[in-house]
């Protein structure tokens, strides 16, 4: 069997609306300084440091192609063996890790960055539909979630208070996380008191505008034990494609999270997520879909995840606690949201989480998305055994 | 002897044209924001050095790619002198993605060794394809009006005696 993949560093800027003091490499820098830091590790093919990178960032959000030229001399690009994902950062891990399985290469630096405040968040989000089909329709991730939306609240009931439970939840838990962007003290009042954006989605069901960068090292197991005290280990991960076209999709569905989910599950050995996992990262743009994901990863039956939000089992404290770090609700961008997500999972695997600590958490769950109501979808299971 | 020449059905394809860009506001960041402002304000073209190497970085950043160390505020004002290496004579317009201006045509576009060591790509001021042959030694104009656009702040390299 092959040796297992294990995290050893991770590292986060603190995420922020407008980061107009840095560009994209100096962005990155900041993360990945932190974990050259941490390992004491350089770039070196020789096989006595970093063996190879591998970037997450999104062209049209850079605003050019091959955007990871934007960072290359900040990732040790330079004469050196890169591969750039675009889409969610949690495949960039992916690929790492594939990296690492295939025996070739030992460490593998991943480093994503993403600054939502340099463009046009509806023009980019549009220019993801098909270019001459549903353009024209003017749809950006917004208005397609908020048609998913809808439907899934009418599918399975459930309610605009439900929702804006997730938002309170989740702001308040970013009180605790030195990295989130907007804490904020919220009621349910508050959130449906705000302003419409796309109806049944208001301002606070929808997460801010925000710039950032994580970064992370991950090793093979022999070389991960010597690097690092408490390395976390890949245990499982997997993802899956919707079909693009929205009339081809039931959306109050998430099939490929369900698959995505299922596949991880087996690599992991997990036959009943809601009680091996201790802590779980969901992707959540919009409050809506931390409701939506959290059944399609299956930690719930089908509508019942408002029940659970109604019971607090995902707060803090509870029995499975579902974004202790604020989510994307409270300040994340978009790309980078899957890797936070790991990064937040190995910490809290670490015992290293602070305030936002799950007492005790043995197994993690990240999961990122991106799309037109989540197209892809990401899961990686963390262990720490 | 006449013959009829058939009008031959060419099939029809519809083309779809978007014309506007979207929009940007990209960040320079310390390192590039320091080349935009020496040149804005100074008529400058500055760089900052590697500390290990002692190389130039071009264009100036925080951290040297060739050693994978942190470049720091070693910043040097090059003498805008250097030698041509290549060029070419480009006889269709170049345009300006930024501002959508377009630019003089013909225009010939070199590769420029500063004589501080960097290699740069710009404009040359001579537009005779004969005399074009001969340039070696050039040196930066600065455009008058039209300013803050970083290396757009040069227009062109002139020719100078060697
Ligand atoms: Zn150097």
């Amino acid at each position: 069997m092959a040796e297992r993949v294990g995290i050893v560093a991770v590292a986060q800027t603190k995420y922020s609306p407008n980061r107009a003091d840095a560009n994209e490499g100096e962005l990155v820098y900041e993360a990945v300084k932190q974990v050259l830091q941490e390992t004491g590790l350089k770039f070196a093919q020789d096989g006595t440091g970093i063996d190879a990178t591998v970037t997450c960032s999104q062209d049209f959000w850079d605003g050019r192609t091959i955007s990871s030229c934007n960072v290359m001399s900040y990732v040790g690009h330079h004469h050196s063996d890169e591969d750039k994902v675009a889409e969610d950062s949690l495949n960039a891990v992916y690929t790492a890790f594939a990296r690492i399985l295939s025996g070739h290469q030992d460490v593998v630096l991943v480093a994503t960055h993403c600054k939502e405040s340099q463009g046009d968040k509806r023009g980019i989000e549009n220019a993801a539909m098909d270019p001459i089909f549903l353009r024209v329709l003017g749809l950006d991730f917004l208005s397609a979630a908020a048609l998913q939306a809808r439907r899934y609240m009418y599918k399975y009931g459930i309610t605009p208070y439900q929702c804006a439970r997730v938002v309170v939840k989740n702001r308040g838990n970013a009180k605790r996380n030195p990295f989130a962007q907007e804490p904020l003290d919220l009621t349910v009042e508050d959130v449906l008191g705000s302003q419409v954006l796309a109806s049944p989605i208001r301002r606070l069901d929808a997460k801010p505008t925000s710039d950032g960068a994580c970064a992370m090292i991950l090793a093979t197991e022999r070389k991960a034990k010597k690097l690092c005290q408490k390395p976390i280990w890949i245990e499982g991960v997997s993802n899956c494609y919707e079909t693009h076209y929205l009339g081809d999709r039931d959306l109050a569905e998430c099939d490929a999270l369900v698959k995505a989910a299922k596949k991880a599950y087996k690599m992991a050995d997990i036959t009943d997520a809601r009680k091996q996992v201790n802590v779980a990262e969901i992707s959540e743009e919009y409050s809506y879909q931390e409701l939506l994901w959290m059944e399609g990863l299956g930690l719930c039956g089908r509508g019942e995840a408002g029940k659970i939000i109604d019971s607090g089992m995902t707060q803090l404290g509870g029995q499975l606690p579902v974004n202790p770090s604020g989510g994307m609700l409270s300040g994340n961008p978009t790309v980078v949201a899957g890797m936070t997500r790991i990064a937040e999972g190995v910490l809290q695997l670490r015992g290293e989480a602070g305030e936002r600590q799950v007492t005790g958490a043995k197994r993690a769950l990240a999961h990122g998305f991106t799309g037109v109501c989540g197209q892809l979808q990401g899961v990686m299971i963390l262990g720490k055994a | 002897m006449t013959t009829e020449k058939k009008a031959e059905k060419k099939p029809e394809y519809i083309k779809v044209e978007i014309a506007r860009p979207r929009a940007y506001k990209w960040s320079s960041g310390k390192y590039l924001g320091k080349l935009y402002k020496e040149a804005l304000e100074n008529r400058k073209l500055v760089t900052n050095r590697c500390p290990k190497c002692k190389q130039l970085l071009w264009p100036p950043a925080g951290v040297c790619g060739r050693c994978n160390v942190e470049a720091g505020e070693d910043w040097v004002v090059m003498s805008g002198e250097g030698t041509v290496l290549q060029y070419t004579y480009l006889v269709f317009p170049l345009w300006d993605p930024h501002y959508g201006d377009r630019l003089a045509n013909p225009y010939p576009t070199a590769t420029i060794k500063l004589d501080d060591g960097v290699f740069l790509v710009h404009f040359l001021e001579e537009k005779d394809p004969e005399k074009l042959k001969n340039v070696k030694r050039v040196q930066a104009v600065w455009k008058e009006e039209g300013r803050g656009r970083g290396l757009g702040d040069i227009l062109y390299f002139r020719t100078i005696d060697e």
